[in-house]
C-alpha cells in the first residue's frame, strides 16, 4: 500500500475539516486542531489498481497573516485550498495566497474548492465564480456530501503521479 | 366665655406639671439610679449563671456546630475524593516510580537485590511483600520509523495493537515540528517526551526519525538494552536503505530486534 501525505489548507470557518468529516471516519478529536493548529486523519481509498492511504493533514485556517509552522506543508503530495462560496473574505485574496502556497510546500499544483455550495442559487454561484481571479478545481458542498468523495479522489490520483 | 375657661383649665394643669417637676425631681434621681444599679446586677447575675450552665454543660453547647460541620464534611467528601483520587493516584505512582529510579541508580543495590536480601532476612516478618517488581519494570511499547517531513509511517513494532499507528505517526510529526517552529530552533529537533510514567525518545536522521516509547521507570539496564538494539538497527538500515521502502520487511525487523527487550 502506498502511503500520501495531502493537505488541506484554507481560512477559518470554511468547512475544511466539514468535508474531511464527511470523508474520514476514524479522526483524533477536534481538540487538537485548536492546541497544535493542525489534525491528521487517515483513509485507505483505492485509486485503480493502486491502494492509496491517505495521510490527511487539516491545518488550521487563520485569519490574515497568522503564521502556520512551515514544516507542516513539508513532504506533501498534494494540497486542497478551500474557501466559503459565501464570504468574500475567504478568497478575496486566493490568488495570492495560492501562489505562497505552491512556495512553501513546493507543490506542482494546489486544488480550489468552493464549499457550502448549498448555500447559494445558481446564479449566486455564478456570480461568485465569475469574481474569483483562479479556476475552481470543484464546488463542494460537506452539509450535502456533494463531490467530497469526489475531490479527495482527485487529490489520491495527484497524489500518486 | 367657654373658650377662656378652658384656657385657664389648660394653664391649671401647666402649672401643676411643673410644680410635679420641681417637687419630685429628687425622687425621680433616686429611682434612675436604683435602676441603674439593678441592671448591673441583672447583667453580672446572668453572666455568672451563663458561666455556671457552660461549666455543667459544656458538650451540649459545643455539639450543634460541631455536628452540623461534620455532616457538612461527610457530605462533600464523595464529591471531594473524586476529584482528588485521580491526581493522588497519580502523584503517588509517579513519586514511587522516582524513588525507584533513583534505587536502580548505580550507586544504590538494585530492587532484585533488595528483595533477596529482605526475603533472606528471617527476622522480617514473612507477610512483608517485596517491593514489587511491576513499578520497576520498564518496556518497550512502541518504536515507530517515520519519514521526516511527511510523518508517514515507514514501519513500526508495537507491544500491544494500536488504533491507527498512521495517524499516531502523523500527530507526532506534527507535534514535533510545532514545538521546533514554536521555539524558532532552527537545526535543532525535538528528542524526548514524557508522560507520566511514558517516554518517548526521538532519533532524528536525515529523512527519517525513530520515536521509541517506553514505559516504567527510566532503568541503566534496560536503557543499554535499548541503546544496543537502537544502534543495531540504525547500522542495519544504513547499510540497507531500501529498507525503508518495504514495510513489512521493517515490521519484521523491528519485532526481531527489540521484542523482548525489558528490565
Amino acid at each position: 500500500m502506498i502511503a500520501k501525505k495531502v493537505l488541506l489548507v484554507g481560512n477559518f470557518g470554511v468547512g475544511k475539516t466539514s468535508l474531511i468529516n464527511r470523508f474520514v471516519f476514524n479522526e483524533f478529536s477536534k481538540a487538537y486542531i485548536s492546541t497544535i493548529g493542525v489534525r491528521v486523519s487517515s483513509k485507505v481509498i483505492f485509486e485503480g489498481d493502486s491502494e492509496v492511504n491517505l495521510l490527511i493533514w487539516d491545518v488550521a485556517g487563520v485569519n490574515g497573516d497568522e503564521k502556520i509552522p512551515s514544516a507542516y506543508f513539508l513532504g506533501a503530495s498534494a494540497a486542497l485550498y478551500v474557501f466559503d462560496l459565501t464570504r468574500e473574505e475567504t478568497y478575496k485574496n486566493i490568488k495570492e495566497q495560492i501562489a505562497s502556497l505552491l512556495e512553501v510546500s513546493g507543490l506542482k499544483k494546489i486544488f480550489v474548492v468552493g464549499n457550502k455550495k448549498d448555500l447559494l442559487t445558481t446564479e449566486e454561484l455564478e456570480a461568485v465564480i465569475n469574481v474569483i481571479a483562479i479556476p475552481i478545481d470543484l464546488l463542494t458542498s460537506a452539509k450535502e456530501d456533494e463531490n467530497v468523495t469526489k475531490i479527495f479522489e482527485r487529490l489520491a490520483l495527484f497524489a500518486l503521479n | 366665655m367657654k373658650t377662656k375657661l378652658t384656657e385657664i383649665f389648660i394653664d391649671d394643669d401647666n402649672r401643676f406639671e411643673l410644680l410635679q417637676e420641681l417637687l419630685l425631681e429628687k425622687d425621680r434621681e433616686k429611682l434612675q439610679t436604683l435602676n441603674d444599679e439593678i441592671g448591673v446586677q441583672i447583667t453580672a447575675l446572668v453572666k455568672e449563671r451563663n458561666k455556671e450552665y457552660l461549666k455543667q454543660n459544656p458538650l451540649k453547647v459545643n455539639t450543634v456546630p460541631k455536628e452540623s460541620l461534620k455532616q457538612e464534611i461527610t457530605y462533600l467528601l464523595d464529591p471531594v475524593l473524586e476529584v482528588l483520587y485521580p491526581t493522588i493516584g497519580k502523584m503517588i505512582k509517579k513519586s514511587i516510580i522516582k524513588e525507584i529510579t533513583k534505587l536502580n541508580a548505580p550507586s544504590h543495590r538494585p530492587i532484585k537485590e533488595i528483595n533477596r536480601k529482605l526475603l533472606k532476612n528471617k527476622s522480617i516478618e514473612p507477610t512483608l511483600a517485596p517491593v514489587p517488581q511491576v513499578m520497576n519494570s520498564s518496556e518497550i511499547e512502541e518504536i515507530f520509523i517515520i519519514e521526516k517531513d511527511s510523518g508517514l509511517l515507514k514501519g513500526s513494532y508495537s507491544r500491544i495493537p494500536i488504533v491507527n499507528k498512521d495517524m499516531l505517526s502523523g500527530m507526532l510529526t506534527a507535534i514535533k515540528s510545532f514545538v521546533e517552529d514554536a521555539f524558532f530552533k532552527k537545526g535543532q529537533n525535538l528528542e524526548y517526551i514524557q508522560f507520566e510514567t511514558f517516554q518517548i525518545s526521538i532519533h532524528n536522521f536525515k529523512t527519517i526519525y525513530i520515536a521509541i516509547t517506553t514505559s516504567g521507570s527510566s532503568n541503566p539496564i534496560f536503557n543499554t538494552k535499548v541503546s544496543n538494539a537502537f544502534e543495531g538497527l540504525a547500522d542495519i538500515i544504513l547499510k540497507n536503505p531500501n529498507l525503508l521502502e518495504n514495510e513489512i520487511q521493517l515490521n519484521e525487523l523491528l519485532e526481531r530486534i527489540f521484542l523482548g527487550i525489558t528490565s
